[in-house]
């Protein structure tokens, strides 16, 4: 056990290193400078220059990219060449709106995707299967932007049931900042439950064809309990992976949902960040995204170990 | 392993629950009443959905107008426009004593201003504050070059000594982008960590990416004249401003169609339809002569940096068409060759024969003669903003149908903004600018060394002479004389006019429309 962690670890910590240098060399090549979008229009060359190298700008790339690495080997991100604070600051004060939303978003995802994904696998080929597999298809392939400008129309514009926009007043309670994420959450949810009818009705077809479900089905007992205690809980493992992956993959990959709602959000932190070349914000928060990510893997890796004794330690 | 079944048992379970949870939650969620916070009695607030988060909250560290209207709520100048662009005192007492030969400037102070600190502005604060905004401020270094000497003269007197004489002086005093804000002497650092200015709303709180809090300044001590444009008495009737950062357009327009905003900026042109038809939910408000999108072209470098080939490409451009492309709807867009509008002291028609000519014949025969052997001309530009994309597109074909070759390089902001500082790279590249009072102020290319590098003894000479001149009646027949010089030489075409589409809530009363939109004066009713 003790091997076979330390093992995936050691793994984890190569992906982040080919993560730092893959993020330092892209936000570097390509194009564009910092300092001329902070300075804008009237600045001067000889203002750029300056600015560049309080910021260090003008040393050689290995240079900087040695800096940067001795700073976040000491757990230091940075400082944002826009926001004048520290990138963990900056990460952190967004974390709260990412981490509900994402969590949300899992829930309705969920709600939808398993209840879809069992009903499919049972009526197998029937119009409801066909339905629900034609609804995850839609789903993968609806642009987020889109999904959520239609919700805003109908729900916040015409109905007036939620904000367009937003994480709630200044002063707003957690109930009023979880209020302003229900749209949201929604889009992220619908968009994401494709996946999670795909797997659970693939994972459940697996199931009901084994022998013990058919012995349950001879024993007598009634076709839920079969479906629900029998199949569903030997179904879950890959299901269980999946929503974790979702999760994951949210904190990071809710960037167009968290920009068209407004929500002051890691994903809008990385827009910005991204369109004003805000080197150590881009660097910092995708290396944290990607930490998150490796992280939630390799939870999901040890719960395998855990959950299903087939897997070898 | 003797544990492993237990578990298996328990996670079905486990993940209910949370689910069940969680469903709970979210449908709690839904229930809530939305406008709880607006139904205790009548509201002391306005939301201000603005396009972005500020870059900084420094209004001279930057030069963006978001930055501009925010900070023009905090800080004060001492000069500022009224609602025809003129001049007027707002924290300096009245007009400068100006000596005869141009170069000395007496400035007396309003007395009794309290700064947000609840200390009295003196002549110390405006020295201090006009030197930081000289050394740091892009465009106060610009004017930090004309000016001799700045010293306080007496508790409230302030005198500007020029090296010669220097006519846009008070409107760069006075303009709200890169602001010559005038601060407590003790709160000035860099970066700037309190915001301490004279202004009707003083500095609440600031949360990235969420909101900007101002609040109103109790001792606020406002001018007697009535109010005009940016100058004349002002009043902070509602009492927390709240300035929130909406990135997205389509989210901005929906998000005042719902009635969420009291004032949401910048809104794009084709969502006028919609705003009209709301049903008295919002109220679109047009800002007349919002901005002009100009072309900048490389004099130092490349194919444009032969004046007749710039000529050949004024001639076969049609700015009319180009507007119409970048803002479809007329009543967006005005197609003239004045760079100034009608009414304003700088009208001038000098060179207009120039614009909009559209005549591909002409044009190739121009370049031909230029020497033009079928170089492509490189177009810089980026879908930031989609009228500059449109813009460049149709001028791409009015260009090849004039027999030029065009690449047209699209890229986004931070790069074109990088890219165009290299000679090497462009020909010609696209961008705007506000509709601001004082030439001197837009485009940086009638300055020295911005992008484009427009240097030639013209242009020395008839901004020379400009800049001298400080009575405005005189100023307007000398702009004439450079717009004719821009004419002839081409560094930079104006395309034109657009206006500015911003929408405001029924509740929002006795709103000016404003090229920086300010909320003093304003109420909610």
């Amino acid at each position: 056990m003790i091997r076979y962690i330390a093992s995936r670890a050691a793994g984890m910590l190569v992906v982040l290193a080919i993560v730092a240098v893959l993020v330092f060399v892209l936000t570097r090549a390509a194009s564009g400078d910092p300092v001329s979008v902070l300075l804008g229009d009237q600045a001067t060359a000889a203002d750029i220059a300056r600015v560049q190298k309080e910021y260090g700008l003008d040393k050689p790339l290995p240079v900087q990219f040695g800096y940067w690495l001795r700073e976040v080997l000491q757990g230091n991100l940075g400082t944002s060449i826009f926001l004048q604070r520290p990138v963990t600051q900056a990460l952190w004060e967004r974390s709260e709106p990412t981490t509900l939303l994402a969590l949300m978003a899992v829930a309705i995802a969920a709600l939808i995707g398993v209840p879809c994904g069992i009903v499919s696998a049972v009526f197998r080929g029937r119009v409801v299967d066909q339905l629900f597999t034609g609804i995850a298809m839609l789903g993968a392939s609806i642009p987020s932007f889109w999904l959520g400008i239609v919700l805003i129309q109908i729900f916040a514009v015409s109905f007036g049931w939620f904000p367009v926009s937003g994480y709630g007043a200044p002063d707003a309670a957690l109930a009023e900042r979880l209020h302003a994420l229900v749209l949201p959450a929604t889009v992220l949810g619908l968009l994401n439950s494709a996946l999670i009818i795909r797997f659970t009705r693939a994972s459940m077809l697996d199931v009901l064809g084994e022998d013990y479900v058919r012995t349950a089905r001879s024993k007598g007992l009634s076709e839920s309990t079969v479906v629900l205690k029998h199949a569903l809980r030997n179904a879950l493992v890959p299901i269980v992976t999946v929503i974790g992956l979702t999760v994951a993959l949210m904190i990071g990959g809710a960037v167009i949902t968290e920009t068209v709602f407004g929500l002051p959000g890691v994903g809008n932190l990385v827009v910005s960040a991204v369109l004003r070349r805000d080197y150590p914000v881009i660097q910092g928060a995708l290396l944290v995204i990607a930490a998150i990510y490796v992280l939630i893997n390799f939870s999901i890796d040890l719960l395998y170990a855990v959950v299903d004794p087939r897997v070898k330690v | 392993m003797p544990h492993v079944g237990p578990v298996v048992q328990r996670l079905p379970k486990l993940s209910k629950r949370s689910l069940l949870g969680a469903s709970l939650l979210a449908m709690l969620c839904a229930a809530l009443p939305y406008q709880q916070a607006h139904a205790q009695g009548p509201r002391n607030f306005a939301t201000l959905a603005m396009v972005a988060e500020p870059q900084t909250l420094d209004p001279m560290a930057s030069t963006a107008d978001l930055v501009g209207t925010i900070m023009q709520h905090v800080y004060e100048t001492l000069y500022t426009f009224d609602a025809k662009w003129n001049v007027v005192p707002m924290l300096a007492e009245g007009m400068p004593k100006i000596s005869a030969d141009g170069k000395t400037y007496a400035i007396t102070l309003r007395k009794g201003v309290m700064l947000h600190n609840g200390r009295e502005l003196n002549a110390d604060d405006v020295v201090a504050s006009l030197q930081r905004w000289m050394d740091q401020s892009p465009r106060g270094k610009a004017v930090g070059k004309e000016v001799a000497s700045l010293k306080a003269k007496g508790p409230l007197a302030v005198e500007v000594v020029l090296k010669e004489p220097y006519a846009p002086l008070l409107s760069q005093l006075a303009l709200p982008s890169g602001m010559a804000a005038i601060m407590a002497k003790d709160s000035i650092a860099s970066p700037l960590k309190d915001f301490v200015g004279t202004g009707p709303y003083k500095f609440k709180e600031r949360r990235p990416d969420q909101f900007v809090l101002l609040t109103r300044f109790d001792k606020y001590s406002a001018r007697k004249e009535p109010a005009s444009g940016y100058g004349g008495k002002r009043e902070a009737a509602i009492e927390e401003l709240r300035f929130v950062p909406v990135p997205n357009a389509s989210t901005r327009v929906e998000g005042a169609l719902a009635g969420q905003y009291d004032f949401a900026d910048l809104l794009p042109v084709e969502a006028l339809p919609r705003l009209e038809k709301s049903g008295g939910k919002t109220v679109p408000i047009m800002t007349p002569s919002f901005g002009f999108p100009y072309l900048v072209l490389n004099t130092k470098e490349g194919v444009a940096a032969s004046q007749p080939v710039r000529q050949a490409i004024q001639t076969a451009l049609g700015e009319g068409e180009m507007l119409a492309a970048g803002f479809g709807d007329t009543r967006f867009f005005v197609a003239e060759g004045n760079h100034f509008p009608k009414g304003s002291p700088f009208y001038s028609a000098a060179g207009a024969d120039q614009y909009n000519q559209r005549n591909a014949a002409k044009a190739k025969e121009a370049a031909a003669k230029a020497g033009y052997k079928g170089e492509p001309i490189r177009v810089l530009t980026s879908r930031q903003y989609d009228f500059h994309y449109n813009m460049a597109l149709l001028m791409a074909e009015q260009l090849k149908r004039a027999g030029f070759k065009v690449d047209l390089n699209v890229v986004d902001w931070a790069t074109l903004v990088q890219r165009r500082n290299d000679a090497k790279l462009w020909d010609i590249y696209v961008t705007h600018s506000g509709q601001f009072p004082e030439p001197m102020l837009s485009p940086p290319q009638l300055g020295d060394g911005a992008p484009g590098w427009w240097d030639t003894p013209a242009k020395k000479t008839a901004l020379q002479a400009f800049n001298v001149e400080s009575d405005p009646a005189k100023r307007g027949a000398l702009w004439g004389k450079v717009q004719q010089v821009v004419y002839d030489e081409v560094p930079y075409i104006n395309v034109g006019k657009f206006n500015g589409l911003s929408a405001k809530s029924p509740a929002l009363d006795n709103y000016q429309p404003a090229t920086w939109p300010f909320f003093w004066n304003a109420r909610i009713k």
